[in-house]
């Protein structure tokens, strides 16, 4: 049994899993920088430990000191949440060998699949449909330079050069002409080596007019390894998803079938346990073909738990103490999508913005789920990823699910950070968005010279009047504490009652 | 007060409210406080929304219909020092790489420098056709948000 779980992250996904345990019953040990004390995450956890370090790798990388910190609590569980230590395969293995309750897969299979080329071999072997692509070993820079180039030549162009350490889009070009090819697998080496400590590179076809079609692995101990159907992610900026939805709008039951048993094959190719995720690329000619496997809960895991009934890290809580799955057979009711917020300038080719989250206030109303890392009054620092929250909605059926998602994101109001809210908002009118015919090229191909909002000029001149009535009135200068003296108004019966009888 | 400058793309924009029984006007458009901090606004074309306004530094954020805009104020007086040909570190960062050198005419689109800011690389491109006339910066330098990278003349 799990009593205590230590969540060995930050933000939204530290707050998903905060509230999960509390909701199970299991005590919680938050970890944090000093340079995220009193964020949102922090405040849910039973116990906070301030992590002693003044950069990512000395804190939430810091293997040492968080299982120093797990057991000096008496955690009796680690979650590590996605990105950070969730795929460091000698990180699952210190938690276990501290004694230490590892809610994700076996060491060994983060190691299979976590290293991209290990995992395209492993796969060839299990028989599940590889990219075209070809993997360079050499540690060398110049060594892997030279047979990248020389690889690249049998691979064919346009080509996609991955980090095998890689993730997020970390690490990872596509090149459609061989002139710049060496730029580009020196940039991607550079990146990878700053990300990920690891300069490896690879190489796949790159399959455009592809549709990013991943599917959510669940396996126990007791036996049973099962998908959750599909989501389909193909709607991507620089590698990083920004849409995604489940049901996959043109997926029929006989491919989530044959998808879903290839993922499952994938999954117990490394005896997986616990909550995975294997990614496809599916070719306009029908096929599929294995990306890689996600050994953790993924950013984009709220749309099947809306579409399937699931509490996927309530699963991985149950699963990691050893207790079956409760999920029942697969079961897909209406359409669930989810936006990525940012605090990002989509205007300026996407540029990473900060600034203080001055009012943020989500929308309200059925078939809404907001899962947030961030609050009103917090201040959106350069120090982590400018993801601030997801936006999920679910609805009947895709169209009104697309329609709920319209009217949610025209009422978030978020003031004092630029975030990509409009860009979302217009994304959702976009002809393959509502076509369903998303492939991971559609924002490229949408918007070929760069987003900029569609103009409304009779809103803009009503917000120049906004703001100048605002600084006519001196908005910005009235403060809480008028709202304070009035809440202090009459003294309340209940405390005099209180006092009498302590 | 009622006269107001922001700034904006297109240069100073100056507004110049209008004072009516319950509030200000401005270019057909009607405005009153809710008292909670939001502002009820009949547009022109007689529908009715309601902004959410915050002012954080200079500028004002304004919410309304879905739409957010930002609107950088100029305080009376205060001489607009915008920064000619000047190119600015959208953000906190460290620089990467330098593409030029001083006295190269670069073309625009031309990328100019690396930064690294949010563990993602980002390119500085030339805006226009130009000279570089100077580098403030070298590789493995940190920048801060708005610090000049390197001077273009056209």
């Amino acid at each position: 049994m799990i009593t205590k779980v230590l969540v060995a992250n930050r933000g939204e996904i530290a707050c998903r899993i905060l509230r999960a345990c509390r909701e199970a019953g299991i005590q919680t040990v938050a970890v944090c920088a000093p340079n995220d004390q009193g964020t949102l995450f922090t405040e849910m956890a039973d116990e906070l430990v301030v992590l002693d370090g003044d950069t990512i790798a000395t804190t939430y990388l810091d293997q040492e000191q968080i299982i120093q910190a797990a057991l000096s609590t008496g955690s009796d569980a680690i979650h590590p949440g996605f990105g950070f230590l969730s795929e460091r395969a000698p990180f699952a293995r210190s938690v276990k060998q501290s004694g230490i309750i590892w809610i994700g897969p076996s060491p060994e299979a983060i190691e299979q699949m976590g290293d991209k080329m290990t995992a395209r071999q492993t796969m060839r072997n299990a028989g599940v449909p590889v990219i075209p692509g070809e993997e360079v070993e050499s540690e060398d820079e110049h060594e892997a330079l030279a047979a990248l180039v020389e690889a690249s030549e049998r691979v064919g162009y346009p080509l996609l050069l991955k980090a095998s350490s890689g993730g997020g889009g970390k690490g990872m070009r596509a090149v459609y002409d061989p002139s710049d090819f060496l730029q580009s697998a020196e940039g991607a080496r550079r990146e990878a080596v700053a990300a990920f400590g690891d300069g490896r590179i690879y190489i796949e076809r790159l399959l455009n007019g592809s549709k990013h079609i991943e599917i959510q692995i669940l396996a126990d101990r007791h036996g049973r390894t099962v998908h959750l159907g599909e989501r389909e992610c193909s709607v991507q900026r620089r590698h990083q998803k920004v849409f995604e939805e489940a049901p996959g709008p043109t997926m029929t039951a006989e491919l989530r079938e044959a998808m879903g048993q290839a993922a499952i094959q994938a999954a117990q190719a490394v005896s997986y346990e616990g909550a995975g995720t294997v990614e496809f690329l599916l070719a306009p000619s029908g096929e599929f073909f294995f990306l890689e496997m996600n050994t953790r809960i993924q950013v984009e895991h709220p749309v099947t738990e809306l579409v399937t009934g699931t509490d996927i890290v309530r699963e991985q809580l149950r699963i990691a103490s050893g207790q079956p799955m409760s999920c029942g057979d697969l079961n897909i009711r209406g359409h669930a999508i989810e936006v990525r917020l940012y605090a990002e300038d989509a205007a300026n080719n996407f540029l990473p913005s900060i600034g203080p989250l001055a009012v943020f206030r989500p929308p309200e109303g059925p078939g809404i789920r907001l899962d947030a890392g961030v609050r009103e009054g917090d201040e959106v620092t350069p120090n982590y990823d400018p993801m601030l929250a997801k936006l999920i909605v679910w609805a009947p059926s895709r169209e009104e699910a697309l329609q709920r998602m319209r009217r949610a994101l025209d009422d978030f109001v978020i003031l004092g950070t630029t975030t990509n809210v409009r860009f979302l908002r217009e994304l959702c009118d976009a002809q393959p968005i509502v076509d369903g015919t998303t492939t991971t090229t559609t924002i490229d191909e949408h918007w070929p010279n760069g987003w900029t909002p569609t103009p409304a000029p009779l809103l803009e001149d009503a917000s120049l009047l906004a703001a100048a009535a605002g600084e006519t009135m001196g908005m910005h200068r009235t403060t809480t504490a008028s709202l304070d003296g009035e809440s202090q108004g009459l003294p309340s019966p209940f405390s005099t009652l209180n006092r009498r009888y302590p | 007060m009622m006269q107001h400058q922001f700034s904006s793309s297109d240069g100073p924009i100056e507004v110049t409210l209008t004072r009516t029984d319950s509030g200000y006007s401005l270019a057909g458009h009607t405005l009153e406080s809710t008292g909670d901090g939001r502002l009820k606004i009949r547009l022109s074309n007689g529908r009715i929304a309601y902004a959410h306004v915050a002012k954080a530094g200079d500028v004002w954020w304004v919410h309304l219909a879905g739409q957010t805009y930002r609107w950088e104020r100029i305080e009376p007086g205060s001489s607009s020092s915008q920064n000619e040909g000047g190119l600015v570190a959208p953000m906190p960062g460290k620089v990467l790489d330098v593409l030029v050198k001083t006295g190269q005419e670069v073309q625009a689109g031309t990328p100019l420098m690396v930064l690294e800011a949010m563990k993602m690389e980002h390119r500085i491109v030339a805006a226009k056709d130009g000279v570089v006339t100077a580098i403030h910066f070298e590789a493995g330098d940190q920048v801060t948000q708005g610090a000049v990278l390197l001077e273009l003349d056209e």
